[in-house]
């Protein structure tokens, strides 16, 4: 027998079915790119951003992401449903494409067949198995959605209606398919390369052949207008996110992650600054509500909504491209709300997450950047007062600035000033240089290097901050103002390397410096240690400790550092326990996004939180690499009166006390 | 309407100050700079009333070096019209009269509604700068105020007393009224009237010009208070440790007396 | 040398700052008079000369009118120096007294060491002397600067004095202070709460010291944060600023958002079990103890005063 069928057995291939049948799809896709057309009219209210740039690495990019679905599957439940419904349906899809092209073409002008043989068997199993498993896969997810829906998950009529139609179109294909096997292929050797079809076509087997003929090309119809109906569906749908979602692939930044763009503050024309209104934001900031599917692992993930906070980065994003599509003058501050907007610690567990690549952060500061920079407006006044000493004495507790770098001179470390013939810049920041507590961790950072041979030199105060919990907040103008001070005293000593102790500092000075013109290398102290013990200028006894680990976001997700202090940990012998957030999954401390100058006024203690996850591990010591991690440590073990059983500190403390000195006599403990 | 807002630049406090070369007064380097605190106020309610009167001209005028400027540009960017820039380099060693002369011989033939100065400056403290001028060209002032409003060429002002009180009063324009901290919130710069700042007039004339009157006092010596029993550290039994503490307080406080 | 001593009545009292200037004149030790706008029946225990306007004609504080009187009696006494208190009323009038008199005006004097004026500059950090050119001066004396130990006990020579009562400003009335929301920038003396306390039960013996010393209870971050204390009481960066005379830390350790809140304090006790506590870098005294038991010690003492 031939391993074959005939493509349009019993519906017919003549003008009454091709004519309607190519007229429907013209008109379907017609409605779609009209659709589509308006939509993208609705993206360009927005201010045009270069996305476009190198497209080969955006293509490749594009495929590898939508074909992988790498980022749905990372959150197993239910994301490999999710991954093995597009699968099969792609597969369904691609059956259907092959159909086409030799029904309709091959066939019809060339006389030319493929769909036959071994590889119509192979045909016939991938696309039985594949609609088997997009029906089990979308079963579940219904089931998941209608019956057992995790908090915060939302439903609308739009799901309904997606749900309904998908299953709706594969269970018309498996009964065409069943009608048609039921007829023509029950007791022959192709049936058992259907093994789904076959189960129904013998659950038909008691129904007439007349009948299963009327059946099966009426359902063939129907199949084909809903199948019509989803193409039509999908601009006015989340079904868009089909091609939404994998244009956002596409649209990737492909610059450093998470630096934020520069406002050019020479432009004598610039009327406005940061954005209030959604002619001030960018097209991309429009388009990345219509790629979202209200997943809601943002939400999830985000440290202020867990804690409280009125912001969900989902509503966020959400609210921008509703208010382009319904009410575009609004103003979006006041729409999205102002809490809303300073909740945000830009910690990126968001964008992280996000399987559809969108970029909430960026807008976050977009917004702020109005309020600060167009109203003067800011969370507090004790925010406002931060700012104002950084202005003045260049950090924003407002200390001196004379006293930045007194701290240095008892270990005999010189400002550039002094000496500038050093290994490295240590580029303080402003909690080690002035707050107790981090002058310790700085003391010991010092002192690490000094045992390794590292000669080392400080701006002293000359340094001013970063000026990274400014950017963040909003104030662009205070930011490139300290940014421009520091690198301009920075290039002055010719300077070729500098370390941090501040992931703040470090990911403002390796990325957002570099839109000012600083080429320095910049590393930090986790990897700069780890570099010095693996070439053996560093000697660290291992001794035990019971600890945990807390990836804070800017060295963590923002940098990809999460080995390095890790081999640090393990160095000192350290046994680590992992907290359930770690890695990728860490739950921010609270601190950033210029929230160190903040005060938290609404919910729960983000601090304390992350303190109680880190008691629940058991651990004695919970180990951090951040300066405000450190700080909002101290605090949450206070507030979750666990200053007994945990105890906060630096990897660098952890170190110093470990160091193989070669004169076994000069050994400390502490 | 014209108004007047005279500004200090001054350091911050919490700089770690040094006598200069010549024991008169704190030596300038390693100092950060900034507006007066209670000047502050006093801009902003400058502005404000700008913002209700709307046909104002507002100038601010700072006695100082160059580096006032920046201060000067501060109050542009919160709102002041022009600035008057007094360039002295020797200001702090002008005592509070020579100060008032100087501002009094600027304002007196200007047509001022409205002068504000904060009611002190945070280095000298003297409180006496704006009444002085006041006297000097014969208008009317008020000083200490928390609150202001103004209507129809009448000014309605609270002073601020001691013990939470305050004294609500009334005085016609022309007026000089001395601003005490918490008479409003001084607005943040925006970004476009910091930007408009820069090109608002700034003319600098030489002290030289206004100086018309004598000083009638001036700093003999300038040197660090004695050190009131600093970083004492006591240990001991609790009964004896309160007695001692009380002995500190009386004879190192005002209280307990 | 003679000296006038200008002394306050408000809403009907006289105010205490009328012994603080005579305590300065018995240090000046040399001839004194005093005038007042008041009231015969609340007169300052002053031996001397006094010369008294009816505050039922002057009515509440004027500037031109109070001026006028300070100046006739200046003129009538030949003074050479007008002495104020540092306060809302001396600052306001002094320099109208000063101008009139052509005289150099010396404000917040803390001290007179060999007839040289001593002020403070920068917040207390420093001092100067003062050179006064003029041949008469003026000068406002800081409050409690020249306390005094004992209540003086003298009766005044009234002389009744009337002047121009006209003036450019209208008073209105009197606001008095709000009660109930506590502003920690204005206390002269605060004792602050911080996690040492242990427990929220314990901030009664805070609040209780603070009361019996006549001050403000305010309290470190934790300690609001724990919800103990309600925020209108927190001192530090986030909280509030304060400037008292006196700040008696209590089981606070001093991180640094905390001392930037209050190490401006004139004199600063900590009270702390840790002898290497930060907040020993500011403090003027450290004791040492178990917070829970010293302050209720403390407290007891001084109630026994």
């Amino acid at each position: 027998m031939e391993f074959t069928r005939d493509i349009y057995w019993n519906v017919g291939h003549g003008a009454w079915t091709l004519i309607p049948m190519y007229l429907l799809a013209a008109g379907a896709f017609y409605v779609l790119v009209k659709a589509f057309v308006k939509r993208v009219a609705v993206y360009r209210l927005g201010l045009p951003l270069e996305r476009t740039d190198q497209p080969g690495v955006r293509l490749r990019r594009m495929f590898a992401r939508m074909l992988s679905q790498k980022k749905v599957i990372r959150v197993q439940w239910p994301g490999l449903l999710h991954g093995l419904f597009f699968w099969g349906f792609g597969l369904l899809f691609i059956g259907t494409v092959l159909i086409v092209i030799q029904a309709d073409f091959t066939d019809l002008f060339f006389g030319v067949k493929f769909l036959k043989g071994s590889f119509y068997k192979i045909f016939s199993i991938v696309l039985d198995l594949a609609g088997f498993v997009c029906i089990v896969m979308l079963g579940g997810l219904l089931v998941r959605r209608y019956f057992f829906p995790p908090e915060g998950l939302e439903t609308k009529k739009d799901d309904a209606i997606m749900h309904a139609i998908l299953l709706v179109i594969l269970v018309t294909g498996f009964v065409i398919e069943g009608a048609r096997m039921a007829v023509t292929e029950l007791g022959t050797p192709l049936a058992a390369w259907s093994p789904v079809g076959l189960v129904i076509a013998n659950g038909m087997s008691g129904i007439g052949e007349q009948s299963l003929l009327g059946l099966h090309k009426g359902t063939w119809w129907l199949h084909l207008f809903l199948v019509m109906g989803f193409f039509v569906l999908i601009p006015f749908t989340k079904f868009r996110h089909i091609l939404t979602t994998s244009a956002n692939y596409f649209f990737e930044d492909l610059g450093p992650r998470g630096k934020l763009v520069n406002i050019d503050l020479e432009d004598e024309d610039a009327e406005t600054f940061g954005a209030a209104v959604l002619k001030e934001m960018t097209w991309k900031d429009i388009f990345d509500a219509d790629a979202c599917t209200l997943c809601k692992r943002c939400q999830d993930r985000c440290p202020a909504y867990n804690t409280g906070k009125p912001l969900s980065p989902m509503k966020l994003v959400n609210q921008i491209g509703e208010a382009a599509f319904t009410s575009p003058d609004a103003n979006l501050i006041e729409l999205i709300g102002k809490d809303v907007l300073w909740s945000c610690t830009t910690c990126r567990a968001c964008e992280e997450i996000c399987p559809a690549s969108i970029e909430h952060v960026s807008k976050i500061v977009e917004l702020r950047r109005s309020m600060v920079l167009m109203e003067g407006d800011f969370p507090g006044e004790e925010v406002m007062s931060a700012m104002e000493a950084a202005e003045v004495n260049g950090n924003p507790l407002g200390i001196g600035y004379a006293e930045r770098g007194e701290w240095a001179e008892k270990l005999g470390i010189k400002s550039l000033a002094e000496d500038s013939e050093v290994d490295a810049l240590y580029f303080v920041g402003c909690y080690g240089s002035f707050d107790r507590r981090n002058i310790a961790v700085a003391e010991s950072f010092v002192k690490l290097c000094q045992t390794a041979g590292v000669k080392l030199g400080i701006l002293g105060k000359e340094e001013k901050c970063c000026g990274e919990p400014m950017r963040k907040m909003g104030n662009e103008y205070l930011y490139q103002s300290l940014a421009v001070e520091n690198i301009e005293r920075i290039n002055s000593y010719g300077v070729k390397k500098i370390v941090t102790t501040c992931p703040h500092c470090y990911n403002t000075l390796a990325k957002d410096y570099r839109d000012l013109d600083l080429d320095v290398e910049v590393i930090t102290y986790t990897v700069f240690l780890e570099n010095l013990i693996k070439s053996g200028e560093l000697k660290i006894n291992a001794e035990d400790i019971s600890c945990t680990y807390h990836d804070s976001c800017y060295l963590g997700r923002y940098n990809d550092i999460y080995d390095a202090p890790r081999s640090l940990i393990a160095a000192a012998g350290g046994t680590l326990v992992e907290m359930g957030k770690n890695r990728e999954e860490s739950f921010c401390c609270s601190a950033g996004g210029g929230r160190i100058m903040a005060e938290e006024k609404i919910g729960e203690r983000i601090n304390i939180e992350r303190v109680k996850m880190a008691v629940e591990t058991g651990a004695d010591v919970l180990l951090s690499n951040c300066p405000f991690c450190l700080t909002m440590f101290e605090d949450g073990v206070k507030g979750a009166e666990v200053e007994e059983q945990l105890r906060p500190r630096d990897i660098a403390e952890l170190l110093v006390d470990r160091i193989e000195y070669t004169n076994p006599g000069k050994r400390e403990k502490k | 309407m014209k108004i007047l807002v005279c500004i200090k630049q001054v350091p911050d406090m919490e700089s770690k100050f040094k006598i200069d070369a010549g024991g008169t007064w704190y030596e300038k380097t390693d100092l950060a700079w900034r507006m007066n605190e209670y000047d502050e106020y006093a801009v902003e309610q400058a502005v404000q009333l700008k913002e209700q009167v709307k046909d104002a001209d507002l100038t601010v005028l700072c006695i100082g070096g160059d580096q006032v400027k920046e201060t000067i540009k501060k109050a542009l960017a919160m709102g002041c019209d022009r600035g008057a820039h007094i360039a002295d380099d020797d200001s702090s060693s002008k005592e509070p009269f020579e100060k008032a002369g100087i501002i009094a011989e600027y304002a007196k033939d200007k047509g001022f509604d409205l002068i504000f100065t904060g009611m002190q400056s945070q280095d000298k403290g003297s409180a006496q700068v704006g009444i002085l001028a006041a006297e000097i060209l014969g208008m009317m002032s008020v000083s200490t105020i928390v609150d202001f409003s103004y209507s129809d060429g009448v000014a309605s002002l609270k002073r601020e007393l001691e013990g939470g009180v305050k004294a609500c009063v009334t005085a016609s324009t022309p007026l000089v009224v001395t601003c005490q901290l918490g008479l409003n919130t001084p607005r943040y710069p925006t970004l476009p009237n910091i930007m408009k700042a820069k090109r608002k007039e700034l003319l600098s004339l030489p002290v030289a010009d206004l100086l018309k009157v004598d000083s009638r006092q001036e700093t003999a010596k300038i040197y660090f208070p004695e050190k009131k029993g600093g970083g004492l550290v006591l240990e001991g039994e609790v009964a004896e440790l309160a007695d001692k503490l009380v002995k500190i307080l009386k004879e190192k406080t005002g209280v307990l007396a | 040398m003679k000296i006038l001593l200008v002394a306050e009545y408000r809403d009907k009292k006289l105010l205490g700052s009328c012994n603080e200037l005579i305590a300065f004149s018995d240090q000046m030790d040399c001839e004194s008079v005093m005038c007042l706008v008041g009231s015969e029946s609340d007169l300052p225990r002053f031996n001397g000369t006094l010369y008294l306007a009816d505050v039922e004609n002057y009515g509440e504080y004027n500037p031109d009118a109070h001026k006028q009187f300070v100046l006739d009696v200046v003129e009538k006494e030949q003074a050479d120096m007008v002495v104020f208190s540092h306060s809302s009323y001396g600052w306001d009038l002094a320099p109208r007294v000063a101008f009139a008199m052509k005289a150099a005006q010396v404000s917040e004097v803390v001290e007179v060491v060999d007839g040289i004026p001593v002020v403070p500059v920068c917040n207390a950090k420093l001092r100067r002397d003062v050179h006064v050119k003029t041949e008469q001066s003026v000068v406002t004396i800081q409050a409690g600067a020249f306390g005094l130990s004992e209540d003086p006990t003298g009766t005044p020579t009234v002389e009744k004095i009337a002047g121009d009562t006209a003036g450019r400003v209208d008073f209105i009335g009197y606001e008095q202070a709000e009660s109930g929301g506590v502003d920690l920038g204005k206390a002269q003396i605060i004792v602050s709460a911080g996690r040492g306390i242990g427990k929220p039960e314990n901030v009664g013996m805070i609040a209780n010291l603070a009361k019996v010393l006549g001050g403000e209870y305010g309290a470190s971050r934790p300690v609001v944060d724990s919800e103990w204390v309600e925020h209108n009481r927190q001192v530090g960066t986030t909280g509030q600023t304060v400037t008292p005379k006196l700040y008696v830390a209590c089981g606070i350790s001093g991180a640094i958002q905390h001392l930037a809140g209050m190490k401006k304090s004139e004199f600063i006790v900590a009270v702390n079990t840790d002898k290497d506590a930060p907040i020993g870098e500011v403090a003027d005294v450290l004791i040492v103890a178990d917070l829970k038991q010293f302050i209720p010690a403390l407290t007891e003492k001084i109630q026994s005063l």
